[in-house]
């Protein structure tokens, strides 16, 4: 069955204000300093909690580090690989 | 080479040998020839530039084409502040580096051992050396240089 165009046009509103999130996952190479120091650096996080994420990240594999609409979190992603951690976005209920 | 150390201008400055400086100048150059003219399929390129949706690879290519062309250029000025700080020091002795040129550095540094790791197959936290001894004491090298470089930019911003 066609949509109307109001209807995609509601749908695309909700899918677009749906949040997203920016994860970054474990690598062997970044070192545990370094990973502290990005995330104090550029999300400008208290040394307390980057510490915190960069562990979740080293022992779990992965930690959420920002949540928001999609462009925000590309742009993220694209600064993380910029500092060369490995990061993805997807949705937050995914 | 020294461990890095706060100066006082803000930067940090590290003493290091000439060979040590032309090592590096080259690894920096062979970085950036892999991101000038390495291809996709590149296990090195592909760890530098990630899927950004690893679950969609139509997003990730659309995200690519977006972000990949910058990434490339900002990763290749990083290397070229490694080589134009290298020279600077090949005379002195002393590698100075501004706040700046210091997050070119590891940037640029991380940029390498994500490569060299490539090469040496390193894949997991709890991996056996590499059995090519050169690469392998190279890479620990650089991860010395790195963390010394993390720890006294750390002092500098606290």
């Amino acid at each position: 069955m066609a949509d109307t165009i109001e209807q995609t046009r509601v749908r695309e509103r909700a899918a677009a204000d749906a949040p997203w999130v920016t994860i970054v996952l474990n690598d062997p190479v970044n070192l545990m300093s370094y990973v502290a120091y990005v995330f104090r650096s550029y999300f400008g996080h208290p040394p307390a909690e980057a510490e915190r994420l960069m562990l979740q990240v080293h022992l779990t594999g992965r930690a959420v580090v920002a949540t928001g609409p999609r462009e925000e979190m590309e742009r993220h992603v694209e600064a993380m690989h910029d500092f060369g951690l490995w990061a993805t976005l997807e949705k937050a209920d995914a | 080479m020294k461990p890095f150390e706060r100066a006082g201008d803000g930067g940090v400055s590290a003493g290091i040998e000439r060979d040590e400086a032309l090592l590096l100048q080259n690894l920096a150059s062979q970085l950036t020839a892999l991101l000038r003219e390495g291809d996709g399929m590149d296990p090195a390129i592909v760890r530098l530039l990630p899927d950004a949706y690893p679950e969609d690879p139509a997003a990730s290519a659309e995200f690519r084409r977006f972000t990949a062309g910058g990434l490339v250029e900002r990763k290749i000025a990083n290397a070229d502040t490694l080589m134009v700080t290298l020279s600077d020091s090949i005379e002195t002795g002393v590698l100075r580096l501004d706040p700046q040129q210091a997050g070119a550095w590891l940037r640029s540094l991380t940029d390498i051992r994500l490569t060299l790791a490539s090469r040496l197959g390193i894949e997991s936290d709890d991996q056996a050396p590499s059995s090519d001894a050169i690469l392998q004491d190279l890479y620990d090298w650089l991860g010395f240089l790195q963390n010394s470089l993390v720890e006294a930019v750390d002092v500098s911003n606290g």
